[in-house]
């Protein structure tokens, strides 16, 4: 086919690409998967900032005798976390203490047994609480023991106490990097997934039913996937930066909230990662959709796609060390590895830069020869088309 | 007026076309016709431009074509379909867009269309809810759109109705009131028959006859009729006649030598009392089946 030389040919992939844009606003399926991812996030969010925020209020029951040392533990309690307030019961008698666990008018019982000490309840005692009441006590008993002894517990201990110390100190940060790493593979796989199955069953329904001849015949084909690829990435992008920002803005709502400006730039970069990635993809998927002829070779025609797909989820995942720091440049697997390790914080600024920009440069190869195999797939309408048939064929 | 010259198009080793060479005129409506697999697809998708050419040449008003003469081309592919999800006011106006149309030039032009198919209150409905003969109105509708200079259409009047056969043909002739080449595939030969000026028959990816019908129908040689009460098994022995069926007392015969037809009537006048007799014009069917007979 000779190129048309029409003014307007430079603007038709806008107007393909707006009736992709508009043609999945109006999809049932699309607009109910979005809604529910924002949910899922929303949800998580919600859970996180009501499970980090909650306070811990406990009720000791106690004799007399061992009054002090549940004073001792509330003021301990506290002292480790301003949430968690230990309030003292004072009842008359062992009886008296188990009537009030059993009615749930305190939660834990602290008395003196022939060895030692034990904290009942009602069933078994909370975590957090037996933790503290465990460490009062021996405090207590250790310096009993001690005097008893003639030294004193800093004598007992001195040089023993071993401090966890991290070369990271950012503690929940780090967890956040680690868990934000993973919503980013996890995000990634989701998009380019259901993206691309949607556009290459797509195009192969415009294939089939022929719609795709009187396209031709009024535009280039490459306009007609220039429209295709950007329709979708722009909507999928949208729909990432839609993401994000709900995340962002749910985040700043837990207690994770204080290290967003840790997070902002690894977001960043994701999303101008996606971008580049995706639209490589979503060149290929249009290609597997152009050699099906009927949707059973979807299947086969997609399977190499899904792989990829699949390979640059797990592969971002699973790689440590060295080999995550050369998938990180290796597209496109680089498009989810890069911005995890960017996650991960610690790479120096020039890294994503070469990433991104050989990332960039594959996306312009992958289209460049996927363009051609589309428009030479497209219009065969005998049976599967082979990739080598694909290349080779004449138009 | 869109030609061709040995236009020629192979699947492996067949040939599917084999140097197809005609002529649609201006202001004419062009009836191309043929079996299953003689090659009239492949042709209509080759003149397209969405099937490659491996010989020949397709021209257009006398120059080569291009995609922008094809551009303002209607065109109706074979298999029927256009998004069958999407709202078909959306899709029409999508692709006058594509054709350069402006939004509401399109609009415009797709709902008096519709209007004409009697379809204009489903506009907003999705294809797929319609019949497939309400698919196919609304597939010629994307055809006509932005008036086109030629139009290309496979078996348009596969599946309609009588009533919508009225209505297409109709709109087919305003088309070519205007002076716009028409080319259709069919296999209805009494509807080409009605309809067309021209006919091209396509064989085995040949072209084995075109022209007016008129001008295939006195191709072949003269034919008369003659009928009468007795036997009439002495035409046989007049010179210059071919006798080429005979049944309850009607002869028919092809004349070989010119005015041997007034030596029949003559003899047959002298034997007694003729019922019958003049020029025999063979229905379409049989040139059909002469013409593309192996």
């Amino acid at each position: 086919m000779s190129e048309p030389q029409h003014p307007r040919d430079r603007a038709a992939w806008t107007i393909v690409a707006h009736r992709e844009i508009v043609a999945k606003l109006r999809d049932k399926a699309f607009l109910f998967s979005t809604g529910m991812m924002l949910l899922v996030i929303t949800v998580a969010l919600i859970l996180q900032a009501v499970l980090g925020n909650r306070a811990h209020h406990y009720t000791v029951a106690t004799t007399s005798s061992a009054q002090s040392v549940v004073a001792q533990v509330a003021a301990a309690a506290t002292a480790q976390d301003a949430k968690t307030t230990v309030t003292p019961m004072v009842v008359t008698d062992d009886t008296a203490a188990k009537a009030a666990l059993t009615s749930g008018d305190a939660d834990a019982w602290l008395h003196r047994t022939a060895t030692g000490w034990a904290l009942t309840a009602k069933s078994d005692p909370d975590a957090g609480l037996l933790t503290v009441v465990s460490e009062v006590v021996r405090q207590d008993v250790l310096a009993a023991n001690a005097a008893a002894a003639g030294t004193t517990v800093e004598a007992l201990t001195r040089g023993s106490v071993v401090v966890p110390e991290a070369l990271d100190t950012s503690g929940a940060a780090g967890t956040l990097r680690t868990v934000l790493g993973f919503v980013f593979a996890f995000l990634f796989y989701i998009s380019a997934l259901l993206f691309g199955v949607q556009l290459a069953q797509s195009v192969l329904e415009e294939k089939q039913s022929r719609i795709v001849e009187i396209i031709a015949t009024s535009i280039p084909l490459r306009q007609l996937l220039a429209g295709k690829i950007a329709g979708n990435t722009a909507l999928a992008f949208a729909q990432m930066t839609l993401y994000a920002g709900i995340g962002v803005i749910g985040l700043s709502f837990t207690s994770y909230g204080r290290y967003l400006s840790d997070v902002g730039g690894p977001i960043v970069w994701f999303l101008v990662f996606f971008v580049a990635g995706f639209a490589a993809l979503a060149c290929l998927w249009a290609v597997a959709g152009a050699l099906a002829s009927r949707s059973e070779d979807l299947q086969a025609t997609t399977t190499p796609l899904t792989t990829i797909v699949m390979a640059i989820f797990f592969g971002s995942l699973m790689a440590k060390g060295t080999v995550a720091t050369v998938l990180s440049f290796v597209p496109p697997i680089s498009a989810v590895a890069m911005p995890m390790r960017l996650a991960g914080g610690g790479v120096a600024w020039w890294q994503p830069a070469v990433a991104l920009l050989l990332l960039v440069v594959f996306a312009v190869l992958i289209l460049r020869v996927g363009e051609r195999l589309y428009r030479r797939s497209l219009l065969q309408t005998r049976g599967r088309v082979g990739i080598r048939q694909a290349w080779t064929a004449q138009e | 007026m869109l030609t061709t010259h040995g236009l020629t198009r192979r699947f492996g080793d067949v040939v599917a076309v084999d140097s197809v060479s005609m002529t649609v005129p201006d202001g004419r409506l062009t009836g191309f016709i043929g079996g299953n697999g003689a090659g009239k697809t492949t042709t209509m998708r080759m003149i397209m431009g969405v099937l490659g050419v491996h010989a020949g040449t397709v021209t257009w008003n006398g120059a080569p074509i291009t995609a922008q003469d094809r551009r303002h081309f209607g065109y109706m592919p074979e298999e029927r379909g256009l998004y069958p999800k999407q709202p078909i006011l959306d899709q029409l106006i999508y692709l006058g867009r594509l054709k350069g149309m402006s939004t509401a030039a399109a609009r415009a032009a797709v709902l008096a269309n519709l209007e004409r198919f009697g379809l204009a209150g489903r506009a907003k409905e999705r294809v797929e809810k319609l019949s497939l003969g309400n698919q196919q109105r609304v597939q010629i509708v994307a055809a006509l759109l932005g008036d086109p200079r030629f139009l290309v259409l496979d078996e348009p009047f596969s599946g309609l109705d009588p009533d919508a056969v009225d209505s297409m043909a109709a709109m087919l002739r305003e088309h070519v009131a205007r002076g716009v080449p028409v080319l259709f595939s069919s296999h209805q030969l009494d509807l080409v028959d009605r309809l067309c000026d021209r006919l091209v028959v396509m064989a085995r990816g040949r072209v084995v006859a075109q022209g007016t019908s008129d001008d295939l129908r006195t191709a072949g040689p003269v034919r008369f009729h003659v009928a009468a009460p007795g036997d009439l098994g002495w035409v046989r022995d007049i010179p210059g006649v071919l006798v080429v069926g005979q049944q309850d007392g009607t002869t028919e015969f092809e004349v070989a030598t010119p005015g041997a037809e007034q030596r029949v009537l003559a003899e047959a006048v002298r034997r007694g009392p003729v019922t019958s007799f003049g020029r025999v014009v063979p229905p379409l069917s049989e040139i059909y089946r002469k013409v593309t007979a192996a």
